[in-house]
């Protein structure tokens, strides 16, 4: 699976949805995250870390999807180290529009204090 | 902001432009770990090109669907065409009527030959009656259509009658060779419907 969830908690002891992110992410993929926060669902509205290797690509159909998850979470930090990922999460957040409470981190403990700092 | 670009990835992008615009979606632009500006437009363009792709894929499915839905209608319209060019008509018990409407050509003479004949069959019908009023003219190919057709509801023991003949259709129907099939002609369907009632003895049993 390119994605590979852990439940975890923010230095500040808040819940925290941890993704791991490699290769190729399907729709398949976007929708197992959609189906953890979906409304009604155990980690709907929570703080996400999302690690996104180097290599790590997006299925066109993936791509699509991601929007529709916009209103589910509460916050998303991405670490992200490779120029080709950040600009694959860059032109996605272009072509759907706006990303509200999504940013883009260079390392992790940046995009945890981010997290931690936002009232949701 | 200034950038200083290779000239290897302007070559590469145009490259790939190239290729795109002569409708190969399939090519992409090789991407490296570039920590600058140029690499958002390098993904950006092989993003569009999974996008027109995926465009061209979608249309091509609904290309093909209406294709289907087309071929569909086509058979279901050939059907029904079929269904209406052969409206055997059962006017009496033996007795069949067909209205023929429109040009007659030797496809559709076979296949209302046929029909025709198959009801014949089926209803031991001792008389057919052939009304022209709907034909406005008669094609090269109608008459020795009709011939055929006449001769075969014969060769089945019935008698044919050929009513509604237009007076701008007669002469046509002499010149050919109509006029050798030796049936009965009557203005009207009722008339040939009273003319086979007689000959049953049907009209003449309220009279007794």
């Amino acid at each position: 699976m390119p994605f590979l969830f852990e439940e975890a908690t923010t230095p500040q002891g808040k819940p925290l949805l941890r993704i791991l992110a490699r290769g190729e992410v399907t729709l398949a993929d976007a929708e197992a995250l959609g189906a953890r926060i979906e409304p009604g669902a155990r980690n709907h509205r929570w703080r996400i870390l999302s690690v996104v290797e180097k290599g790590t690509e997006y299925s066109s159909a993936a791509r699509k999807y991601f929007p529709n998850l916009q209103p589910m979470y509460g916050a998303i930090a991405v670490f992200v180290t490779s120029p080709i990922v950040r600009a694959a999460i860059n032109m996605m957040m272009r072509l759907t529009g706006q990303a509200p409470n999504l940013r883009l981190f260079s390392t992790e403990e940046e995009g945890l204090a981010w997290l931690d700092a936002l009232e949701i | 902001m200034s950038l200083t670009i290779s000239h290897a990835r302007i070559h590469e992008l145009l490259n790939v432009l190239v290729t795109a615009g002569s409708g190969d979606y399939d090519v992409r632009v090789r991407l490296e770990e570039n920590e600058d500006a140029l690499l958002d437009v390098e993904m950006g363009i092989n993003y569009l090109l999974d996008e027109l792709i995926d465009r061209r894929d979608q249309n091509e499915a609904q290309e093909e669907e209406l294709l289907t839905r087309a071929r569909q209608l086509a058979r279901q319209q050939e059907e029904l065409v079929q269904a209406l060019s052969t409206p055997v008509i059962v006017v009496w018990p033996g007795v069949l009527a067909l209205p023929l409407v429109g040009r007659i050509d030797d496809a559709r003479a076979a296949t209302i030959t046929s029909a025709l004949l198959e009801r014949v069959t089926a209803e031991q019908a001792t008389h057919v009656i052939l009304d022209l009023t709907g034909v406005a003219a008669i094609a090269g190919a109608t008459m020795p259509a009709l011939l055929r057709m006449v001769r075969a509801i014969g060769l089945l023991g019935a008698r044919c009658l050929l009513t509604g003949i237009r007076p701008e259709v007669a002469p046509q129907i002499v010149e050919l060779g109509g006029d050798d099939l030796h049936v009965r002609a009557l203005a009207q369907l009722s008339d040939a419907l009273a003319l086979v009632l007689a000959d049953k003895g049907v009209l003449d049993q309220p009279h007794r």
